[in-house]
């Protein structure tokens, strides 16, 4: 096992910067996610780790050591391929015996044998090793596809995707088993993928990775809380952050922010808070964004004590909960997504009243939607620094 | 039901009549080559069968020599095409460089060219060459007809292999040389090898080469065939003789790999 390190990597396919300065080092034994939307250059990074393409630019380093000039066979990486790359002609058995049968990593049939049927277990298949790829389903493939690479004892294990072809069900109870399984070996993992449930749950750090740059690197608590920028708190949280364009007004005394709802002024007192009062005081805020996450979106069907006027957009199930969406404004931007239970008798275009808890709003700047500050900023902090030691 | 019968017994009344069509000129080629000069032209079924022509062209002839000349010229062509085939069509599957698609039409475009328009200046470089009458000779030119075939099948092949296979194999600890003959050649293999096979057949049946290309030295058998159709007579048993062995080799290639043929043809590497 291996610290992995990349320093300014840069790599281009033609006319497209797929990565642009990476620079980022994953611990010895760390589970590190690469998180972000597809097109990111996630893939690449991996690419670049493993061998497989060289960056014009940058070192990557395993444990100090300059890698760029050692070839992918003996770097002594395990990768789970997004779209599986399973030998066709070969059997589930065989796929994963591959790299133990090869002259660099040779082991003998015997342990070859215990390591395949230990692998083979975890990952529930037993009775598929004598299949042939083409006789799989995607999910039983990207299951021998994660097994390939766990027969191994590598620097370092990377993984592309591996559960996002499974059905919900196992990918869950995949997700627990890959954390535990990871926490046993005592291996470093890097780990891409696009499902922000997967990166919360898996990663002991998390990157995040748009248009081949690094957006922010933290644990899942502290990127989930203190998001760097709106982007970032877009891309975690599932209801989407809802983020209000408004005035800030008042003094210290009092801040205030108002923003416009269906025309109408709304002005909401922003409560006290130490951190963002003098934040705002230092910057001289007059606007910012402010990002409310779902969950502290109040409602009512009656109108209330600092409540406002929308209308119901739509209202879904998402399983356990549902997701009021609901009009401030003529176009999607002024919409509020909120957290509901299930079974609510609620019309289509229906008044409804709405809330905001101001006391858990984040501050984005409303013209470089970068992360200002956040209510009870210390605590989240201290949280997120708990979380490191773990 | 009724209907379908019917239907039925009308598709095998017309397969059978196309297999009589088809066939017809063989079997009258294999019935003459038990003929005596005499009844070649009668056109009854009713003779003494004999096997004088047979002694004749295999035993009394140099035709077991034949046989070999366009063993060696087809089979080696074939050789040389797989050599310089196989990884052409790897380049041209795997990577990107100036000008790919034109120079793979060009390489397809050599099957266009009408032989005979070729064989002339051909016939004029070979003398100044001295490759006219040599089984190097034949060899080379026989790739115009093998080469773009095989480079275009397996090419193919190439492609359907998805990289990431590759880069798998990689990760696993094999060099590029292990990669190629373990993961690819197993793969490409359907289409190498009904590729190869066609590629032999069309060698082996070309007449207009060897005629114009090679005379004493290396006498394919399609062109000596001619020799039994003598100057003062023709021989039309040993014709028929000649015929029907040189076409043997053809048809049992045919027969043995036809299923694998129109698979390997049709078909890509990897079927999910």
């Amino acid at each position: 096992m291996a610290k992995i390190q990349l320093e300014n990597v840069k790599k281009a396919f033609g006319k497209v910067q797929a990565l642009d300065g990476i620079t980022l080092e994953v611990k010895d034994k760390e589970f590190f996610v690469l998180f972000g939307p597809a097109g990111a250059g996630k893939t690449t990074i991996l690419n670049c780790i493993a061998g497989i393409m060289m960056p014009e630019e940058g070192v990557i380093k395993f444990d100090d050591q300059v890698m760029n000039l050692i070839d992918s066979a003996h770097r002594n990486v395990a990768m789970v391929f997004e779209n599986y790359a399973l030998y066709p002609q070969m059997t589930v058995y065989d796929n994963m015996a591959s790299a133990l049968r090869s002259k660099l990593y040779r082991k003998d049939e015997s342990e070859i044998k215990e390591r395949i049927q230990w692998a083979a277990r975890i990952m529930k298949m037993e009775n598929l090793l004598e299949r042939l790829p083409s006789q799989l389903s995607n999910g039983q493939k990207q299951r021998v596809a994660m097994g390939r690479a766990l027969v191994r004892t590598p620097n370092v294990f990377l993984m592309d995707e591996p559960l996002a072809h499974l059905d919900a069900k196992l990918r869950n109870a995949m997700r627990t088993e890959l954390k535990e399984m990871q926490a046993n070996l005592g291996s470093t993992c890097i780990y891409v993928t696009h499902d922000f449930m997967e990166a919360m749950a898996l990663g002991d750090r998390i990157a995040i990775i748009k248009e081949g740059k690094i957006v922010q690197i933290g644990n899942g608590d502290e990127i989930y809380y203190m998001p760097c920028n709106e982007f970032t708190a877009q891309l975690m949280g599932d209801p989407e952050i809802n983020i209000i364009d408004a005035d800030i007004s008042g003094s210290e005394d009092g801040y205030s922010a108002g923003f416009r709802v269906k025309g109408e002024k709304v002005t909401y007192a922003l409560p006290k808070d130490a951190g963002v009062y003098t934040k705002i005081r230092e910057l001289n805020l007059t606007r910012a964004d402010i990002g409310i996450r779902p969950q502290h979106v109040k409602y009512s069907f009656e109108p209330k004590e600092g409540y406002f006027k929308a209308t119901v957009y739509s209202y879904e199930s998402i399983g356990n909960k549902s997701v009021i969406v609901v009009d401030c404004g003529d176009d999607a931007n002024s919409q509020l997504r909120m957290i509901a239970p299930n079974g609510l008798s609620i019309a289509i275009d229906s008044d409804i009243y709405i809330h905001l808890e101001m006391e858990h709003a984040i501050l984005f700047g409303s013209d470089t939607k970068e992360y200002i500050v956040r209510y009870d900023e210390a605590n989240y902090i201290a949280l997120a620094a708990s979380q490191e030691e773990k | 039901m009724k209907n379908r019968r019917g239907l039925n017994i009308l598709m095998n009344i017309l397969l059978i009549l196309y297999a009589v069509f088809a066939l017809f000129p063989i079997l009258w080629m294999v019935l003459i080559s038990f003929k005596s000069d005499t009844e070649v032209f009668t056109t009854t079924f009713v003779f003494n069968p004999t096997l004088a022509n047979y002694r004749e062209v295999l035993l009394r002839s140099d035709y077991i020599r034949y046989i070999r000349d366009s063993v060696i010229v087809a089979g080696g062509a074939v050789l040389v095409s797989i050599i310089v085939g196989v990884p052409a069509a790897y380049a041209l599957a795997r990577y990107n460089f100036p000008r790919k698609e034109e120079l793979a039409f060009q390489i397809l475009s050599y099957k266009f060219a009408p032989e005979i328009l070729v064989v002339l200046p051909l016939f004029m470089i070979y003398q100044k060459l001295g490759l006219y009458d040599s089984y190097v000779g034949l060899i080379w030119v026989y790739q115009l007809i093998s080469l773009p075939l095989l480079i275009w099948v397996v090419r193919g092949y190439f492609e359907d292999i998805s990289v990431e296979i590759e880069y798998a194999a990689q990760v696993d600890g094999y060099s590029w040389y292990q990669i190629f003959f373990k993961m690819l050649v197993p793969l490409i293999k359907p289409g190498l090898v009904s590729s190869a096979l066609l590629a032999f057949i069309f060698a082996w049946n070309c007449f207009t080469f060897p005629l114009i290309l090679s005379s004493n030295k290396v006498y394919p058998v399609t062109v000596a065939i001619m020799k039994y159709l003598g100057t003062d007579s023709a021989h039309y048993g040993q014709l028929a003789v000649a015929s029907t062995v040189s076409a043997l080799p053809a048809m049992i290639f045919a027969l043995c790999i036809q299923k694998h043929l129109v698979r390997g043809l049709s078909f890509g590497a990897v079927k999910g």
